[in-house]
C-alpha cells in the first residue's frame, strides 16, 4: 500500500546567481509520516519546500508529489495536484480582507462542489479541527494573535482535505505552550486524519516530540536522513552543536535536581 | 440501481435499521453523497452504520453523514465493520459536531447606525488631521530653531521624486489643457472678431485657476498616494517603531522632509504648468486664430499681470501643505494589515482632491473680497 512515496525529491540543484544552494538533494517521504527538514540558516530549507510545491523551479532534478512530476506535468494535472496538498506559509499568509471563515471557505467555493447548507458547518469543522474556537470565525486576520493566525492558516490549508501538508516554520514566533499545542495538532492530523506532513523547523522540541524522521540539509546536500534518535548520533559539527544546546540545558537541570 | 444507492442504503431487520455505506466518500463527491444521504430515508431512531464497503472516508463526508443523521433525529448506535482509520475520522468529526452547528453571530448594522458610525469616523478623521497639522507645525518650529535638524538628504530625495520626476506629465497635461482652452475660447471669440482676447482668457485662466488645480490634482495622485503607501508600509514593517526606539522623531525624519519638499515643489510645478499651458495655447493660436507667436507673447506681456501668477503660486503652496499633511497622516494611521494600506491610499487621493477644490473655492472668495 505504501509502495509509492508521497514526496520524492531526486537530485535537486538550486542556484542563485553564482551561489549554489542545493547540489544534489534527494530524499523521499512515505505516506503517513511527519518528516522534518532541518538545517542552518541559509541552507535552503524554505527554498526546497517552494521547489517541491511548484513555486520555484530548481536548476536541475526532479520532484514528484503524490506521483505527479511537479516540474514536467501538464497544467491540468498540476492544478489537480494542488488540490491534494496544503501549504502553511511562515506568516500564515491569510487574505487580510477576508474573515477567518471566508478565508477557509475560499478554496471550498473555488474548487469543491459543496451544497450550500453544508458549507458553513464544513468551514466551522475546519476551524475546529485546527483548534480554533468558533468565535474566531468572524474575526479578521488582523484581530488574531500569532498562534491563532497560524491555526487559521492551517484551517485554510485543510479546507480541501489534502493528503499532504507542507509547513514552513510553524512554531517560530510562538510561545512554548502554544508551540507544543501546535505540535499536538500536527500529530493529530497525521495519526487521526492520515495526513503526510513535511515541516521545515528550527524547533528542537518539535523535532524531539512529534517528528518521525529528520532530513538534515547542509553544504548543499542531505547529510543525515532518518529517525531523530539516529540523526542525533551523526558525526557532523553543525548537527552536534545543534543538539548540544539541548543536552546542555537538560544537563544543567539534572545538576540542579541533585 | 439509482445513483444514490451507490453511496448508501438503508436496510431494516427486526426493527433494527442499518445504514450501509459504500464507495469513495470524499470532498469532490460531497454533493452526491449529501443527496444520497437525504434520499436514504433516515429513521428517527438509533441505527447501526456499516462501513464494510467503504473505501475512503474524509472529514467532509463524515460531517455530511453525521449532520444528516442528527438532522433526522436519529443517532448512531453502533459502527460496524469500519476500518480503524475511518473510525478515527468519524470520532474526530463527532467531537467537534457541536462547534459546527453554532452559527456565529453576524455583525450587521442598520442604515442609521452605519450613517452614525461614518459621521463619528469623519469627526475623528478631522480631529486627527488637525492634531497632526499641529504636531507638524511644532516640528517645523523646531527646525526653525535648530536648522541642522533638517534632513537635507531626505528633502532632496523627496524633491527629486515629487518635482523633477513629475515635470514631463505636468508639461503634457497642461500643454493639452492650453490647447483645448484656446480652441474652445477661439470658437466663441471668432464670432465677435475678438480673437486677441483668447490670449487674455487663457493666460489669466491658466495661471490663476487651471494650472494650480490641475497640477495639484496630479501631485495628489502621484505624491500624496505615494506618501501614504510608503509610510503605511513602513508602519506595517515596524520601521517607524524602529525610528522611534532609536530616539529619532518620525516627524523630523519622515514627515517634515516630505512636507517641505512638496510645499517647495508644487509652486514650481505650477509655474511649469503656466508656461506649458501658454505654449499649448500659442501653438493653436497661430493656425486657428491668426495670432502669431510674437503677437501672442506681446499680448501676454501687456495683459497678464504678475499678480495672477503670484495668486496661483500662493494657492499652490497651500494645496501642497494640505496634500502633504493628508498623505503623511493617512500613511501613519494604517491598521495592521495590507488591505488598510489600499483603503488609506484611496482615501488620501479623494481627500486631497476634495480639499484642493474646497480650498480653491475659499481662495476665490477671499481674493475677491481682498480685491486681488
Amino acid at each position: 500500500m505504501n509502495a509509492v512515496p508521497v514526496i520524492e525529491v531526486d537530485s535537486i540543484v538550486t542556484r542563485f546567481g553564482a551561489q549554489t544552494v542545493h547540489d544534489g538533494v534527494s530524499f523521499s517521504v512515505p505516506r503517513g509520516q511527519i518528516a522534518a527538514i532541518i538545517g542552518g540558516s541559509g541552507s535552503g530549507k524554505t527554498v526546497l519546500v517552494r521547489e517541491i510545491i511548484g513555486l520555484l523551479r530548481p536548476a536541475a532534478g526532479r520532484v514528484r508529489v503524490l506521483g505527479t512530476d511537479v516540474w514536467n506535468a501538464p497544467e491540468e494535472e498540476l492544478s489537480a495536484l494542488r488540490r491534494r496538498f496544503g501549504m502553511l506559509f511562515q506568516d500564515g499568509a491569510l487574505f487580510s480582507s477576508l474573515t477567518v471563515a471566508q478565508n477557509v471557505a475560499t478554496p471550498l467555493i473555488e474548487h469543491a462542489d459543496v451544497p450550500p447548507h453544508l458549507l458553513g458547518p464544513l468551514v466551522r469543522l475546519r476551524i475546529a479541527l485546527a483548534g480554533l474556537p468558533v468565535e474566531a470565525a468572524t474575526k479578521m486576520p488582523s484581530e488574531l494573535s500569532g498562534g491563532m493566525r497560524k491555526r487559521a492558516a492551517v484551517a485554510r490549508a485543510l479546507a480541501l482535505e489534502p493528503e499532504v501538508l507542507f509547513l514552513d516554520e510553524p512554531t517560530s514566533g510562538l510561545d512554548p505552550i502554544t508551540a507544543r499545542a501546535f505540535d499536538r495538532l500536527l500529530r493529530f492530523l497525521c495519526d487521526d486524519l492520515g495526513l503526510t506532513i513535511l515541516v521545515v523547523t528550527h524547533d528542537l522540541d518539535t523535532l524531539l516530540s512529534i517528528v518521525d524522521r529528520a532530513i538534515v540539509l547542509a553544504n548543499g546536500g542531505v547529510i543525515a536522513d532518518g529517525p531523530v534518535k539516529e540523526v542525533m548520533r551523526v558525526d557532523d559539527p553543525w548537527l552536534q552543536s545543534y543538539f548540544r544546546v539541548r543536552t546542555m540545558l537538560e544537563g544543567k537541570e539534572n545538576n540542579r535536581g541533585t | 440501481m439509482s445513483a444514490s444507492a451507490r453511496y448508501c442504503w438503508l436496510e431494516r431487520a427486526g426493527g433494527q435499521a442499518t445504514l450501509f455505506l459504500s464507495g469513495v466518500w470524499h470532498l469532490p463527491r460531497i454533493a452526491d453523497i449529501d443527496a444520497a444521504l437525504a434520499g436514504a430515508g433516515m429513521p428517527a431512531s438509533p441505527l447501526t452504520v456499516d462501513g464494510a464497503a467503504l473505501s475512503t472516508l474524509d472529514t467532509a463526508a463524515a460531517l455530511a453523514l453525521l449532520r444528516r443523521i442528527a438532522g433526522a433525529g436519529a443517532s448512531i448506535e453502533r459502527l460496524a465493520h469500519f476500518n480503524v482509520s475511518h473510525v478515527r475520522v468519524i470520532e474526530a468529526v463527532l467531537e467537534r459536531l457541536g462547534d459546527t452547528a453554532i452559527e456565529p453571530p453576524r455583525r450587521r448594522h442598520g442604515v442609521l447606525a452605519v450613517l452614525g458610525m461614518h459621521v463619528l469616523e469623519f469627526r475623528g478623521l478631522m480631529k486627527g488631521h488637525l492634531d497632526f497639522f499641529g504636531r507638524s507645525a511644532a516640528a517645523l518650529g523646531d527646525i526653525a530653531l535648530r536648522p541642522r535638524a533638517l534632513r537635507l538628504k531626505e528633502l532632496a530625495a523627496q524633491f527629486q521624486h515629487i518635482c523633477i520626476e513629475a515635470i514631463p506629465v505636468v508639461i503634457l497635461v497642461t500643454f493639452l489643457i492650453g490647447v483645448v482652452l484656446a480652441y474652445l475660447f477661439g470658437l466663441q471669440a471668432e464670432k465677435y472678431g475678438a480673437n486677441i482676447f483668447v490670449v487674455d482668457g487663457v493666460a489669466i485662466g491658466m495661471s490663476r485657476e487651471l494650472s494650480p488645480i490641475i497640477v495639484a490634482v496630479i501631485v495628489a495622485g502621484r505624491s500624496g498616494a505615494a506618501f501614504t503607501a510608503q509610510l503605511g508600509t513602513m508602519l506595517l514593517t515596524e520601521e517607524i517603531d524602529a525610528i522611534r526606539t532609536l530616539g529619532l522623531s518620525p516627524m523630523q525624519v519622515l514627515v517634515i522632509p516630505r512636507f517641505l519638499a512638496l510645499v517647495i515643489a508644487l509652486p514650481l510645478l505650477v509655474f511649469v504648468g503656466d508656461v506649458s499651458g501658454l505654449a499649448g495655447a500659442m501653438t493653436v493660436a497661430n493656425p486657428l486664430l491668426d495670432i502669431t507667436p510674437t503677437t501672442f507673447i506681446e499680448r501676454v506681456r501687456s495683459e497678464l499681470s504678475v499678480d495672477h501668477i503670484i495668486v496661483g503660486l500662493m494657492k499652490a503652496a497651500a494645496f501642497a501643505a494640505f496634500i502633504a499633511i493628508i498623505g503623511c497622516r493617512m500613511g501613519m494611521t494604517v491598521s495592521r494589515d495590507s488591505r488598510s494600506i489600499g483603503i488609506n491610499t484611496t482615501s488620501t487621493v479623494v481627500q486631497c482632491i476634495v480639499s484642493v477644490i474646497l480650498l480653491d473655492a475659499l481662495f476665490a472668495i477671499l481674493f475677491q473680497e481682498l480685491g486681488y
